[in-house]
């Protein structure tokens, strides 16, 4: 089976390690395997707000140094936010003379005095941008194909209403990242497509639903969530699906607020890529991490139709 | 964030121009940090129509810019504009003159905190939220708003 280095970040790694287990889960399924780097850190979440601050390049550089010296070219990670920093800082080391040259300065510096690894005495190489991060659902939809996804199909989503959510980081900015089109992208609605479900059009799919905000401006990212959510269920939707955490914490633990604010509101679930692929493959509920959703996410369960293959624990 | 709903009040006291102010090189210092050139914005407002969290400040994003270009960082550093920016990069992308906004606002953030102005910090988070944010949300928050 194929192992493909993945990163999974911090939140997976614990307050979201519902997305983490179906992608693994999901992902066994279709013939690869997340292969957990060895070693990682945080990578810092939001690339440094200016290129004075070398010091929050480091940590991703790292992470993408040591994907490169264990003889890898690709790395997945699935939180956009990592995907937003490993890619930009990438992207910046790569096309950036000046950058490249400060990052590989202090990662030489830095090694050595890093007692706890083992004493490496190999020649230094500077970390050029060699390694190509990915999102798991570009993996899907470039390297393994949506068709295989339909193929592999173990329970039915057909008649289910997806609204497809963006958010901000996995689509911008446009020039470095290249996912897709930051106004009017395609990957998550065809993935839908993919699933046999059906995508739902709406305004708000790459708004932003107040991203950090949500810890300095609670109320700020309320509002946003509130119009994101009207208008997802206003166009028919059944659930939303989202890749980043954040994005989920916000759509779904924030309707709690949105329901005390708005009297005339609705909740509507909130599903990560990961588990409605893992469901559609055939992967119990009870793997899913439903348990951690504050939105009830039975209503949609209950649409969708029993497992045509036998269920397994993975 | 401001205490009013709505959209920002369309006037502002008047701002009075002197060449010291100008030329003090706080434009300058902003395309430095942000490798922009600020300079260009021609003020056609699409940033601040696209921004999704226009509502909830109190100057608009293109009047940041517009401020920049005048070197008037007092009411950028007064105002709540760049606390509220979630660096969404809506702007960066519709910016018609292709300025990366987003970039001029991490620039602004970033001169506010190297004068010391911090606007969040670790006592200003309960310990409830603090226990269940993703962890992105939890360094974004203090890598964006805090020095």
């Amino acid at each position: 089976m194929a192992k493909i280095a993945y990163y999974p970040g911090c939140a997976l790694n614990e307050r979201s390690s519902h997305l983490d287990r179906s992608a693994r889960d999901a992902t066994l399924r279709l013939g690869f395997e997340l292969d957990e780097l060895d070693t990682w850190t945080c990578c810092g979440a939001v690339p440094p707000v200016s290129e004075e601050r070398v010091m929050n390049l480091i940590a991703p550089s790292r992470i993408l140094k040591d994907v490169r010296d264990s003889g890898r070219d690709t790395l997945i990670t699935i939180c956009d936010f990592c995907y937003n920093t490993l890619k930009r800082t990438n992207y910046s080391i790569k096309s950036d003379e000046i950058t490249r040259k400060r990052v590989n300065a202090f990662l030489a510096d830095d090694t050595p005095e890093r007692d706890y690894l083992e004493k490496d005495d190999s020649l230094w190489v500077d970390y050029e941008g060699e390694v190509k991060v990915i999102h798991l659902m570009e993996y899907l939809r470039d390297e393994l194909g949506y068709d295989k996804i339909t193929e592999n199909l173990k329970r039915s989503l057909r008649g289910l209403k997806i609204a497809p959510y963006y958010g901000c980081v996995m689509l911008r900015p446009q020039n470095e990242i290249q996912l897709d089109d930051p106004e009017n992208p395609a990957i998550i609605e065809d993935f839908i497509t993919a699933l046999d479900a059906q995508p739902v059009k709406y305004p708000y799919r790459t708004e932003c639903c107040g991203s950090y905000l949500s810890v300095s401006s609670p109320d700020a990212s309320t509002r946003l969530c509130y119009r994101i959510l009207t208008s997802a269920r206003k166009n028919g939707a059944d659930a939303i699906v989202v890749s980043c955490p954040l994005c989920f914490y916000n759509l779904d633990s924030r309707q709690k607020a949105i329901s005390e604010a708005y009297s005339d509101f609705k909740p509507v679930p909130i599903f990560y890529f990961t588990q409605l692929l893992s469901v559609a493959l055939g992967v119990k509920f009870g793997r899913q991490g439903f348990e951690k959703h504050n939105v009830d996410v039975t209503p949609v369960l209950d649409k969708i139709g029993s497992s045509t293959g036998k269920e397994d624990e993975v | 964030m401001s205490e009013k709903m709505g959209l920002a009040p369309p006037k502002s006291p008047p701002i009075r121009l002197t060449r010291e102010i100008v030329n003090a090189g706080f434009k300058q210092r902003v395309d430095e940090l942000s490798g922009q050139h600020s300079d260009a914005c021609y003020q056609c407002g699409n940033c601040s129509s696209g921004c999704p969290l226009a509502q909830e400040m109190d100057i608009l994003p293109s009047r940041v810019m517009r401020l920049v270009q005048l070197g008037q960082s007092d009411d950028i550093f007064n105002s709540e504009t760049i606390w509220i920016c979630a660096s969404c990069f809506q702007c960066t992308v519709r910016c018609p003159k292709g300025i990366d906004i987003q970039a001029v606002m991490d620039a602004v953030r970033q001169i506010a905190m190297d004068e010391g102005i911090d606007h969040f910090g670790p006592d200003q988070i309960s310990p409830e939220l603090a226990a269940e944010v993703p962890q992105p949300g939890l360094v974004g928050v203090y890598r964006k708003l805090a020095t």
